[in-house]
């Protein structure tokens, strides 16, 4: 363990003064819960070594590159919780850089598992998108941001956590949703992340259709009003009409 | 006049418009609730902000046209919040905790306290002698009284309550009481709300929403507004504000009759006179009432004063729990908890009003009817003045969306400055004058602590409300219009309203 610790001491040093300006992840997510994301990584600064770049999704898999400097290697360290992937920049590289890559990573969407017997925590139709993101590499990052897309018949019920939680001087909020090409979607972003640094977001979601429910109770309710209460409305109010009134 | 008496009995419909209203309310909140909860799902909304907004308009219908008594409306708002999962059960039920219920529960004590020593009796009669004899003066007195309180208490609820039992017994004397809604009663208790809020944007320290307003101006906008910066652009537009409602509102909104410019007692003036000489001298229950109310309005006044002289901050709830206390204490107090006049069902619909606000600004419905007031305004390449006019009045009229002050200033003022430079405008030229805005908020009972607490009496309806507080905010509207094309411009606050930005 602790010849590992020294290791990764090591191999974070080495491309120490290379800056990550900004860390885009473009999360896809399918109707099975499994997703395919996409990452624009911009560095700043670029020395040649390895850096150790944490991804927010465990299991991560098929890991594809498609566009990065010539000489870049990029290798995927999967985790349970949340994967690594170390870069390797060769000598020579230009200061600015971007690289691109995509990766699956399963799981992104689903329910919590409950013990038997244990009370459920969240309703039948409900299903948890849970994203963390720990900078545990040694490169600050500029501006951390995530972009989910759900599948087209789902949306989110509600936002269930967005830490850290939003500062005064911060003009937008840590979580916001959005809509594209009529799939619902949500960005999470933070800025200025150093090693330590976490952000999270939890959304609930749920079917994108309306259940008729609402609309059938709605019109009978109405409907019974309509019909019980229809003294209120006589030419001359009852004193029966007067007192439907509860006082 | 000796009693407080409000009941929890609903105003009996009058006309035959107002009963169609409320025989069609009820249907009418319902469509409204299902068209805004089938809609299609806005960018940037979720599900559950989106059935708080249709729960919240479906309450607002009902408490305008009252198909059922305000409280009752309040309580299935709160269960409509539950089961279209907008609000936590915890988040619905701890409203009854609010500071806002709070201070609603023990102005009632304190304002029993007075009522039944009669000193707000002995207040009023000697008011209406002095300044009341004619129904416009009696207004004017109020208007003065909250023009003296704005820059001493800034906590708008603490001056609505220490109000509050002298506009009761006020209206009692012109005729106005819960039973009996006068235009007299809807002109006083309108008229101290809007001189209540409005005049809160006379000055800076007027309240903390102002304070925030004047940091984001100088952390975001990069200049600084000083005190006297404040009041030169915001007291005149205030008091001028307050003045003409005062004239508007009896000639315009709420005429009063010929009959009710009078006082309303069996024996004119001559009675008033004769009932004040009655009174005698001050006696020792008067006395002890006097130094129990002195003390709660000491502490209301010296709140920045409280952590270097306690360590702690005695809130105006907690002054005004402290007088609660000495009231009721028993041998020494004024009176025992069974005489305390506390209307349940007020509070009630206070904490349903709060219930459904909380969720409109945590849903994040507020916010996202905030920004689409300004999403898809191009402004570019317009006349200062157009732009300016339009964010006076989406600054203004937001507040009917939100019941915070303090939520509507953190999202629409950083949003204005970052306009502003976009624009190529110096963001002080609309921050400023938004900012002045922010205290105006007199459109609804729940979109502010005064409102709720003088909504209680039972003295005007939601419909009167809103009569009263969308005409003021359009006043406001056109007064910083006005003030931005000439004033506001020579004192160099504001560009030429005919500029285009380079």
């Amino acid at each position: 363990m602790k010849r590992l610790f020294i290791a990764l001491m090591f191999i974070s040093s080495a491309a120490g003064a290379t800056v990550i300006d900004r860390y885009a992840t473009e999360l896809d997510v399918h109707a099975d819960g499994g997703s395919r994301a996409m990452v624009t990584l911009d560095l700043k600064k670029c020395q040649a070594g390895r850096f150790v770049l944490p991804v927010g999704f465990g299991g991560m898999d098929r890991l594809e590159v498609q566009a990065a400097p010539d000489g870049v290697v990029l290798k995927p360290v999967p985790g349970k919780e949340s994967s690594t992937l170390e870069i390797e920049l060769p000598p020579g590289i230009a200061a600015s850089n971007s690289l691109r890559f995509a990766f699956a990573a399963p799981d992104v969407l689903g329910r919590p598992k409950t013990a038997a017997g244990e009370k459920a925590k969240i309703a039948a139709d409900t299903q948890l998108l849970r994203h963390t993101f720990v900078n545990t590499g040694a490169l600050e990052i500029g501006v951390y941001e995530l972009s989910v897309q759900l599948p087209g018949d789902l949306r989110v019920q509600k936002i269930a956590e967005q830490l850290p939680r939003t500062k005064r001087s911060e003009v937008l909020p840590r979580v916001r949703l959005d809509r594209t090409d009529d799939r619902q979607g949500a960005d999470l972003q933070l800025a200025n992340m150093k090693q330590g640094d976490r952000t999270s977001m939890v959304l609930n979601v749920v079917s994108a259709r309306h259940s008729y429910g609402w609309l059938l109770a709605g019109l009978a309710l109405s409907l019974a009003y309509l019909v019980g209460f229809r003294s209120l409305v006589k030419a001359e109010p009852s004193p029966e009409s007067q007192s439907a009134q509860p006082s | 006049m000796d009693r407080m008496s409000l009941s929890s009995k609903t105003r009996a419909a009058q006309s035959t418009s107002e009963r169609w209203m409320r025989y069609l309310g009820f249907p009418g909140g319902i469509l409204l609730f299902l068209l805004i909860l089938y809609l299609p799902a806005g960018a940037g909304l979720s599900a559950s902000a989106q059935a708080g907004a249709a729960c919240f308009a479906l309450a607002l219908v009902w408490w305008v046209t009252e198909p059922f008594p305000t409280y009752l409306t309040s309580l299935v708002l709160m269960f409509l919040l539950l089961i279209t999962r907008t609000s936590e059960p915890k988040a619905i039920m701890d409203v009854l905790g609010m500071e806002v219920i709070w201070l609603n529960l023990l102005a009632f004590i304190l304002s029993s306290m007075l009522v039944k020593v009669r000193l707000a009796k002995r207040m009023a009669l000697w008011l209406i002698l002095k300044f009341g004899r004619k129904a416009s003066w009696a207004l004017m007195a109020f208007v003065i009284i909250q023009m003296v309180l704005a820059p001493l208490i800034p906590a708008t609820a603490a001056r609505a309550v220490m109000t509050l039992p002298l506009m009761i017994v006020v209206a009692a004397i012109y005729g106005a009481s819960e039973e009996n809604n006068n235009n007299f009663g809807r002109n006083l208790f309108l008229l101290n709300l809007v001189g209540i809020s409005v005049l809160s944007s006379m000055t800076m320290t007027g309240s903390s929403a102002n304070l925030i307003a004047v940091g984001l101006i100088q952390t975001m906008g990069g200049e600084r507004v000083y005190y006297m910066d404040w009041v030169r652009v915001g007291a005149p537009i205030a008091i001028m504000a307050t003045m003409m409602m005062w004239w508007l509102g009896q000639k315009l909104v709420f005429p009063i009759a010929a009959q009710d410019r009078l006082p309303q007692l069996e024996g004119g003036l001559g009675l008033v006179e004769q009932q004040y000489a009655e009174l005698g001298p001050l006696r020792r229950e008067e006395k002890k009432a006097l130094a129990i109310f002195g003390l709660v309005l000491f502490l209301w006044m010296t709140d920045a004063l409280h952590m270097g002289w306690f360590g702690v901050e005695i809130s105006a709830p907690f002054a005004a729990l402290l007088g609660a206390v000495l009231v009721l204490f028993p041998r020494y107090g004024v009176m025992q908890w069974a005489e305390a006049e506390i209307p349940w069902h007020l509070l009630i619909f206070s904490a349903g009003a709060y219930a459904g606000g909380l969720a409109l600004d945590d849903t994040g419905a507020a916010e996202w009817g905030v920004r689409m007031l300004f999403g898809g305004m191009d402004l570019k390449g317009v006349p200062f003045g157009v732009s300016y006019t339009v964010i006076i009045a989406v600054m203004m009229y937001s507040h009917l969306l939100t019941t915070s002050k303090t939520v509507r200033t953190l999202i629409l003022l950083p949003i204005i400055i970052t306009m502003a430079k976009a624009l190529g405008w110096p963001p002080i030229a609309f921050a400023l004058p938004a900012a002045l805005c922010i205290d105006w908020v007199v459109g609804l009972p729940i979109s502010g602590k005064p409102n709720v607490i003088l909504f209680s009496t039972n003295q005007y309806s939601v419909a009167d409300n809103f009569k009263y507080g969308v005409l003021t905010c359009t006043l406001g509207v056109i007064l910083l219009v006005v003030s931005g094309a000439t004033w506001f411009h020579w004192l160099g606050l504001t560009p030429s309203f005919w500029a285009v930005a380079p």
